[in-house]
């Protein structure tokens, strides 16, 4: 168990984390989601031990890793980690690579070499590289690239696995499948994870549980589905969910949206934090689009995207601009239609109560 | 008991090596600071201050004596003609390479890259020494010339023009070596919207091309200014026979001579010529005012002009003979010259031997015991430099706050000073490292070591340090994190990362200590001479024969090092590093 109490870092007068409090399981796969720049890099420098915090400690089952008097180097700490650029040595053949940390780490195989050969073997064969052991990485492909470097991770059995972005320097096909890599090595090393990332996609799809940072600072913590369907603050709402900000009055625990207050809109989820603030965050795909004659909200579209399995609808809603979701199969509107727009299904049985 | 036991742990982990590091560290920073200044900024402080002392009180006596002086000034002007001459040839030369080989489409850039490099790691004073042979009675000019209608002669080398000329070709590599990879950087996207807003080839060349490629001109320039400033060789043996003198060969005249005010007297001038270097800063400062370098372009190497195969041969062929001309030839009829018997003979058959090479390294001891001594101090200042140097480099890479970006302007400080004066500072600082103790270090081996450490120290600084940029900062943190640390990282994956960079930055402390003579023809004592100082020697006392059969040797063992530490490095390329 990993714990972080209070841990703010600063850089000359620019603090990069704001006092962060943070607790990762045993086995936790944590990702750590935020824009460039929110301090999620710096946090995870810190947990590596790469440097020291301005304020706050880190502990892990119970010794402190790292404070303000006294931190502890990365080679002395049980961790792994993989690196956005790889970090792969050019020198070393793959099989090396995996045998480096063994002899180092601090959980080094102590016994004999065989005990050494076979550990190899068996983490080459876990990320199915045990045919390209005497490779070197001029000689290999990305994907090959990531597996080698994940497998110099988990090789000494660390603690605590570090990621910092480790996909995004992979083609879109192979991110895909290396996230599945990912959770399968996960599964079977029952190490905790801790997965820096900037794509919402790869955090939602790959973790048990997201952090979203923004500007030095944790804005919610909580597992997948919660953070996209319950967002609590702003940030949130529109990082995670790219919902549009509705404005209006919650009345009765019930929203009218200050556009047309004919509409009442009921409380599907929304955090307390938006209901102080007059707000229904709604994301593009909760809408649902109508001809101007049904009932809703009066807008007129601006632009129109077609992706594939959606179509992407920009509408004016008086002052305000939202982006609106739709499936291809349901009726398609043209630049400059005027349309209607409610909430999807749970709306209508809601009224009726 | 239980209760004791972490407590224990808990002290131990705090009183560790690595948590004093962290608490002293502003402590080592001084520490070091000091030392480094100590080293290379004080000796000039020192020289500086003698300028202005006269038996322990404040005077301006010796610069009013100097400043009265006629050949002062006649010393300043030649000084000024002629390293304004020698620059605008470096830069137009050099200016001129870089951009045909950066845009042009050509065959075979990298051979002549190396050639253009040719009299870069050969010694200026051996250029010199060559030329006077390609352009002497029995050289090759004088027979091709003779052939031709008309009473030509092959111009005097032994004059203005002479000295401009060969400085000019010693040191326009320097201005290609800092332009190339500016022309390779300017965008090519910016060219084409040039094109594409309607100016002509030659109007973007002025307008866009050339304003960007100008921080480069101007460095290369300014090294160029500064070089010529600081070259005591060619002056030497062109303008001394010809009564020609510079400020360097001055200042040399001055110590040499041991009039009893001399020292203050080479102060005095010293002074001069570090405001004339200061000058032609300022002047580079000021050009570069409003231009901002944008460092993230990447380097395009294909050409961007494609000439018809005729015109391309053609160009090819213009540049090959420059090229072989100006860089190999003079260097073959110096071997060649070096093999008749007496000076003045003409080349033919009767007259080869092998005599003068049977003095060099028979008869006479001094080039053998200068070839040794030089080759020892090469070898430490090497070895010194590359710890030192590295180290530093390290150091500025680790933590690059103002105190490693001082100490390396501290380090820089020896090396851009000219030669002659720094020379000077190194006699001034330890004849009396603490003033009224004299530990004898003047006089001895001693001071010529320190003062190739502590002038070719930087070359090893940011040999390395170009080296450390062009690791990753992952290599380093993935070896932490897997374990590794200390040594243990250094030997299994920063020194094998490394060792290409740093050994080229070492080779080059290596040839440039070898073959050392501005700052050994001060520092030299009986016993001490170096190949430069003896080669000097020869050449003062007319036995160019001498000298010319010894260089021809040097030049032999140059190319051979240079030559295999060429396919060292791709070797450890191919081998270590696995690159295709």
């Amino acid at each position: 168990m990993i714990k972080v109490n209070n841990l703010s870092k600063k850089y000359g007068s620019f603090t990069a984390l704001h006092s962060i409090n943070l607790e990762i399981g045993n086995g936790e796969f944590i990702a750590v989601l935020g824009p460039s720049g929110c301090g999620k890099t710096t946090l995870l420098k810190l947990l590596a031990g790469f440097m020291g915090p301005t304020e706050g400690t880190i502990a892990m089952d119970g010794t402190v890793l790292a404070s303000t008097k006294r931190v502890l180097p990365p080679e002395k700490r049980n961790i792994g980690m993989v690196f956005q650029s790889f970090a792969l040595w050019p020198h070393m053949t793959v099989g090396e690579h995996v045998k480096f940390p063994l002899s180092y780490h601090p959980n080094k195989i102590k016994e004999g070499k065989r005990e050494l050969q076979n550990r190899i073997d068996d983490v080459l064969k876990l990320v199915g590289l045990n045919a390209l052991a005497e490779r070197y990485p001029s000689e290999l492909s990305g994907g090959q690239k990531q597996r080698v470097a994940l497998a110099r991770a988990i090789a000494p059995l660390p603690n605590l696995l570090l990621m910092d972005e480790p996909l995004s320097a992979l083609d879109v096909e192979l991110r895909m499948e290396m996230r599945k890599e990912i959770q399968k090595l996960h599964r079977e090393t029952k190490a905790s994870i801790v997965f820096v990332t900037h794509d919402q996609g790869e955090a939602l799809a790959i973790a048990d549980k997201i952090v979203v940072m923004n500007q030095g600072r944790i804005e919610q913590i909580a597992p997948p589905e919660i953070l996209y369907t319950r967002p609590e603050t702003e940030f949130v709402a529109t990082f995670v969910g790219k919902c549009n900000l509705v404005q209006g009055q919650w009345q009765n625990g019930r929203f009218v949206p200050a556009i047309d207050p004919k509409n009442v809109w009921p409380d599907l989820g929304v955090a307390n934090t938006f209901k102080e603030s007059g707000i229904y965050p709604v994301r593009p795909e909760q809408f649902l689009l109508m001809p101007a004659e049904s009932d809703g909200l009066q807008g007129i579209v601006s632009f129109v995207q077609y992706q594939g399995h959606e179509i992407h609808y920009t509408i004016e809603v008086g002052e305000e601009t939202w982006t609106i979701h739709e499936s291809v199969f349901a009726s398609r509107f043209n630049i400059g239609d005027f349309v209607s727009i409610s909430l999807k299904a749970p709306t209508i049985h809601w009224e009726e109560t | 008991m239980t209760v004791k036991q972490p407590m224990v742990e808990e002290r131990k982990k705090r009183d560790s090596s690595f948590s004093l590091f962290f608490q002293n560290k502003n402590l080592y920073k001084v520490i070091g600071l000091l030392a480094v200044f100590a080293f290379f900024l004080l000796p000039v402080l020192r020289l500086v201050w003698l300028s202005f002392v006269d038996d322990g009180s404040l005077t301006l006596q010796y610069y009013t004596e100097v400043l009265r002086e006629p050949a002062t000034w006649k010393t300043v002007q030649n000084t000024l003609i002629i390293v304004a001459g020698s620059t605008i040839l470096a830069l137009v030369l050099g200016v001129l390479f870089s951009w045909i080989v950066a845009y042009v489409q050509l065959s075979g850039k990298r051979t002549m890259q190396l050639f253009i490099f040719l009299p870069f790691i050969i010694p200026s004073y051996i250029t010199t020494l060559a030329w006077t042979q390609f352009f002497s009675a029995s050289g090759p000019v004088t027979a091709v010339l003779s052939f031709l209608p008309g009473s030509l002669e092959a111009p005097n080398l032994y004059s203005i023009g002479g000295i401009i000329l060969l400085l000019g070709i010693s040191h326009y590599p320097l201005v290609y070596l800092f332009t190339v990879n500016v022309f390779r950087k300017i965008p090519r996207e910016l060219e084409e919207a040039a094109a594409t807003s309607g100016l002509s080839k030659k109007r973007a060349f002025r307008k866009v091309v050339l304003p960007l490629a100008l921080p480069g001109i101007a460095s290369g320039g300014l090294i160029a200014f500064l070089s010529n400033l600081d070259n005591f060789g060619i002056p030497a043996f062109l303008g001394t026979p010809a009564n020609i003198r510079v400020l360097s060969t001055y200042i040399y005249e001055q110590v040499v001579g041991f009039g009893p005010s001399a020292f203050s007297r080479a102060a005095v001038l010293s002074v001069i010529l570090g405001i004339i270097a200061l000058l032609g800063t300022v002047l580079q400062w000021f050009l570069l005012r409003r231009s901002r370098v944008n460092e993230t372009n990447r380097s395009d190497s294909t050409p961007r002009i494609y000439l018809s195969a005729g015109k391309q041969k053609l160009l090819e062929a213009s540049l090959w003979i420059f090229l072989l001309v100006t860089s190999l030839m003079p260097l073959i009829t110096m071997g060649a010259l070096s093999l008749i018997s007496a000076y003045g003979v003409p080349f033919n058959l009767e007259n080869l031997s092998l005599r003068n090479y049977e003095y060099v390294f028979l008869t006479d001891s001094k080039p053998i015991s200068a070839l040794t001594n030089s080759l020892q101090l090469a070898f430490f200042t090497m070895l010194v430099c590359l710890v030192l140097g590295t180290a530093m480099a390290y150091l500025r890479f680790k933590y690059p706050d103002w105190s490693t970006k001082a100490a390396e302007l501290f380090m820089t400080i020896p090396f851009a000073l000219p030669g002659t004066v720094f020379a000077l500072c190194m006699i001034f600082m330890w004849l009396e490292p603490v003033p009224g103790w004299n530990p004898g270090i003047y006089g001895t081996v001693w001071i010529l070591f320190i003062a190739y450490a502590t002038r070719f120290l930087v070359l090893q600084v940011r040999g390395s340090y170009t080296a450390f940029l062009q690791i990753d900062p992952s290599m380093e943190e993935a070896a932490r994190t897997s374990g590794a640390a200390g040594w243990v990282k250094w030997r299994r994956i920063l020194l094998p990362l490394l060792f290409p960079g740093i050994l080229s930055g070492a080779l080059l402390v290596f040839l440039m200590a070898l073959t050392e003579l501005t700052v050994s023809s001060l520092l030299w004592s009986s016993g001490s001479e170096t190949i430069g100082v003896v080669i000097f020697g020869y050449e003062q006392a007319g036995y160019s024969t001498y000298s010319t059969a010894f260089s021809t040797v040097l030049v032999l063992g140059i190319l051979l090092s240079g030559g295999l530490f060429m396919l060292l490095g791709k070797l450890w390329d191919r081998k270590v590093l696995k690159n295709k």
